[in-house]
């Protein structure tokens, strides 16, 4: 729901850093969102377009790489994937504790917005 | 890094910024503020209508002749729980985010400077109404709590797993008319211990004053 702040963000960074090269086209930007955030990819796809509108980001391609989740146990520091099943969702949801020692785990993937860089001339 | 032959003059650009990161690292510098005045602040969310401003409420009843304290607001739109929690007998501030679903670290800074904090104990900061999006705004807090009601259905947590998730504090509230809406809170409660095993649940009700109590106690614990 609250893609459309968030890519405003995501266009600002790239534009500050097309400013910085003194770009004037942007061409292409990589993005990369974690599967245990609350954003869903079409939705900043879409407000990318809108919000590049009138700007050198303008008919650039937005790639986004969507990234599994990950928990690390807190107890037996073992690490398991939060792997996304084909149908898009997880369900049964996996429960959040370590699946060997049933200790309570911490997110350290998955929450991930992350502007990895662009193409620019 | 000027068009260099042979690449069309297309320059790769690395820029490494994670937004969300950053969202973190402004809600740690929060903190650092709150801890240098020696104030804690919790974090209160919850769909629309769950009851969030009635629990504090509640809540700043329980707690207001040992602790002072300060209520932060945030809505789209209105003064109108500034209002009920400013008829509470604390101070409570509003923040109106217009169109955001969610408050983040940048406009509760600005509130953190507003607020006398060294006359403050505690801060309870009200989120917009919403149950998913502020979850990924950490806003500085000590405790985040989801307020979740049954009126809402028996559903709530298992279709939102993800949110529960991360939620160590959960209120259940209006317990008192779960017969009415058919709700099993014990099942509630299964439902949200099987995501996150050490969730925390207090079933409540703000209506009947049942169970604020336990919740402000467990709130204040070793915070």
């Amino acid at each position: 729901m609250h893609e459309f702040g968030i890519t405003s963000r995501i266009v600002n960074t790239v534009l500050q850093a097309a400013a910085e090269h003194k770009s004037t086209q942007v061409l292409e930007v990589e993005l990369l969102i974690g599967r245990l955030t609350f954003l869903n990819p079409a939705q900043v796809q879409y407000s990318y377009e809108l919000l590049a509108r009138g700007t050198i980001l303008e008919g650039s391609t937005l790639i986004i790489e969507e990234i599994e989740g990950a928990v690390r146990c807190m107890k037996c520091q073992r690490i398991n994937s939060l792997k996304l099943p084909p149908q898009g969702c997880y369900d049964p949801f996996p429960s959040f504790c370590c699946p060997e020692c049933g200790g309570s785990v911490e997110i350290i993937q998955g929450k991930e917005c992350l502007v990895k860089g662009a193409k620019m001339i | 890094m000027r068009k260099f032959p042979g690449n069309n003059g297309v320059d790769k650009i690395k820029i490494e910024k994670d937004l969300l990161l950053d969202q973190q690292m402004l809600a740690a510098e929060n903190r650092r503020i709150l801890d240098r005045f020696n104030v804690k602040m919790i974090d209160i969310m919850g769909s629309v209508g769950t009851g969030k401003t009635s629990l504090i409420q509640q809540v700043v009843k329980q707690l207001k002749s040992n602790y002072r304290i300060v209520v932060i607001n945030g809505d789209l739109d209105t003064t109108i729980d500034q209002e009920r929690i400013g008829s509470c007998g604390v101070d409570a501030y509003q923040i109106n985010t217009g169109k955001e679903c969610h408050l983040d670290a940048v406009t509760v800074r600005g509130m953190l400077k507003q607020i006398n904090l060294e006359q403050t104990d505690l801060i309870l900061v009200e989120n917009v109404g919403n149950l998913i999006c502020p979850v990924d705004f950490p806003l500085g807090a000590h405790r985040r709590l989801m307020v979740i009601s049954v009126t809402e259905g028996p559903y709530v947590a298992r279709k939102h797993p993800a949110v529960f998730m991360e939620m160590e504090y959960v209120a259940i509230n209006k317990t008192d008319l779960a017969a009415v809406m058919n709700v099993d809170v014990g099942e509630l409660i299964r439902d949200i211990k099987g995501i996150r095993v050490n969730a925390r649940v207090y079933p409540i009700s703000c209506r009947q004053q049942g169970g604020l109590g336990d919740l402000a106690t467990a709130l204040l614990e070793d915070i």
